[in-house]
């Protein structure tokens, strides 16, 4: 086993102890589980797409992806630090970059697993209900894409503070659903909705295009979103080798 | 050949000017000094900047100013040297989901070794944690985690190892087990930087002692260099006796008294030899019919004998 691989399946196994990955599956269900049992409310296939749209713009994007990205990715590094075992990663014959991209890329797969899962639910619910699966591929991509730009947001976040949660939630919170849907030209910042902007680009028009209206959300290409979406991730690595290299990484 | 004390001959790592600050505050300043092959020993109370100076020689720590040179480089620039580094660091921090042999296995994989599995047994075996080696690291106690992380830091067989406060809970069987461990390092020619602040512990593992208090190298040298450094230290003894003033009155016309007061219904009696004192004590309490009750030394703590230390350079 390579030093990189080592780090990536120990730090998953860190971010997902066995209580956490059964709470964060719950709460990646029960979407799903909800969708379920409002289907008898749905007078037709279009009600049920209406209905899946608001769950999808309204929880899965703007509040369960960034929640559980956040609780994921800033315990990735800030963890280590916190515990005092950053010195035995740091301390090894490998470079800082191998470093950062590592726990960059655990972070956004154990993230990006439980995230997809809720969206393959949710949209299965609807594909169970109405015979459309053509909404599975979209809601999985646009949830991963989200779910790698909240990580490459995170994940420093959690080295810088030990109460990254708490600030990543009023980033969440009060910026992205509140400042950005007041002031759209800020939401450009708001990674969630490059998630849904995939989401949105890959799902059939003839679905989304009609309850999309309804809806004021500024939204960006697909290839667009995913190319801001790998910039970031770059950014992100880089900048974590950077910390790492030149910051101090014990406490007094 | 250097006549300093704080320097060797044959480096491994140095250490010039080096200062480190947090804030305001002052944790290690202007210190200079080497460490080569055997065991040296970090002496200081707590407190005193041992454990940044390790965590700058280990490259976790960036010096405010002066230089650290670790095998001829700056360990965070050359990250490659680490593989002759090993740390066991005093907080007890290790992945509490591994089991003790997982723990060192990681060490061994990131550390680049071929066999990693047959090294880790190897490092287990050689801090006799087999009996516990399959079992969760979070069911440890300190002891048995301090071992498992003195097994990580040895499992890549570095060249350098530093061990800041490693006998910290262990057991007196598993004490001597391993101070003999990093004596037999030394001796094979390792360079063993181990940190404490108990002068009991430094004695039996070093050769060579830094001591620092403060932040600052206090004194430097063989072990009985420093205990020499110390022995003029003056003890200030408690007495109580039932006729203080007479037994003070007594004492006074003993060399080895430097001076007596009369305090809370007992005497503070101020000496450099201790045993001595005792002596005069029982026949100057004999000759004015005095009974001694309490015996004391009031401040032979290793604490006062560092700040007498920093106090006499």
């Amino acid at each position: 086993m390579t030093a990189a691989l080592a780090i990536v399946s120990a730090t998953v196994r860190q971010l997902l102890p066995v209580r956490r990955a059964v709470v964060f599956l719950i709460a990646e269900a029960s979407l799903a589980l909800v969708y379920l049992l409002m289907a008898g409310t749905f007078s037709d296939e279009a009600a049920a797409l209406e209905r899946l749209f608001l769950m999808v713009i309204t929880l899965y994007f703007p509040l369960l992806v960034p929640i559980v990205t956040l609780i994921i990715a800033s315990a990735a590094l800030g963890s280590e630090r916190r515990d005092g075992t950053l010195s035995f990663l740091v301390l090894r014959p490998i470079p800082r970059s191998v470093i950062a991209a590592t726990k960059v890329f655990s972070a956004i797969l154990v993230a990006g697993a439980l995230n997809a899962l809720g969206g393959f639910g949710l949209s299965a619910a609807f594909a169970i209900e109405t015979g459309t699966w053509d909404l599975v591929i979209p809601l999985v991509a646009g949830g991963l894409v989200a779910t790698i730009v909240y990580s490459a947001i995170f994940v420093p976040l959690g080295f810088f503070t030990d109460r990254a949660v708490l600030v990543g939630l009023l980033f969440v919170l009060i910026f992205e659903n509140g400042v950005a849907f007041a002031a759209p030209g800020l939401s450009a910042l708001s990674p969630w909705r490059l998630g849904f902007s995939t989401f949105n680009g890959l799902a059939p028009n003839a679905l989304v295009d009609p309850i999309l209206q309804e809806f004021d959300i500024e939204l960006v290409t697909v290839s667009t979103s995913l190319l801001r979406t790998a910039v970031l991730a770059l950014f992100s690595i880089a900048f974590v080798t950077i910390v790492l290299r030149q910051r101090d990484l014990a406490s007094e | 050949m250097t006549d300093n004390p704080a320097f060797v001959d044959d480096p491994t790592v140095e250490v010039t000017g080096v200062s480190k600050w947090f804030g305001p505050k002052v944790a290690v300043s202007k210190l200079s000094c080497s460490f080569g092959p055997g065991v040296t020993g970090l002496l200081g109370p707590n407190g005193a900047g041992k454990t940044t100076m390790l965590r700058m020689l280990t490259g976790l720590l960036r010096p405010s100013e002066g230089e650290i040179s670790v095998l001829g480089v700056w360990p965070r620039a050359k990250p490659s040297v680490y593989s002759d580094i090993g740390l066991v660091p005093e907080e007890s921090a290790v992945y509490t989901h591994m089991t003790g042999r997982d723990y060192v296995k990681y060490a061994a994989v990131l550390s680049g070794i071929d066999q990693p599995r047959a090294a880790a047994d190897r490092a287990i075996q050689t801090v006799a944690l087999e009996d516990a080696a399959d079992r969760k690291l979070e069911g440890y106690s300190k002891g048995m985690r301090q071992r498992a992380k003195v097994a990580a830091a040895l499992v890549a067989d570095p060249q350098i190892l530093v061990l800041d406060e490693p006998l910290n809970g262990t057991d007196p069987v598993q004490r001597l087990r391993l101070i003999d461990l990093f004596r037999t390092l030394g001796d094979e020619g390792k360079t063993v930087i181990v940190s404490s602040h108990i002068l009991d512990e430094v004695d039996r593992m070093s050769d060579r002692v830094l001591a620092i208090v403060d932040g600052r190298l206090a004194a430097a040298g063989d072990v009985r260099a420093i205990r020499r450094a110390m022995s003029d230290i003056p003890y200030r003894v408690r007495v109580e006796t039932n006729r203080p003033r007479e037994l003070a009155a007594r004492l006074l016309e003993d060399a080895v008294v430097h001076g007596v007061a009369v305090e809370d219904g007992g005497l503070m009696v101020e000496t450099e030899d201790l045993s001595a004192l005792g002596r005069g004590v029982a026949a100057a309490a004999k000759r004015v019919e005095a009974v001694p009750t309490v015996f004391r030394p009031e401040d032979a703590s290793l604490e006062s004998v560092f700040r007498y230390l920093i106090g006499r350079r």
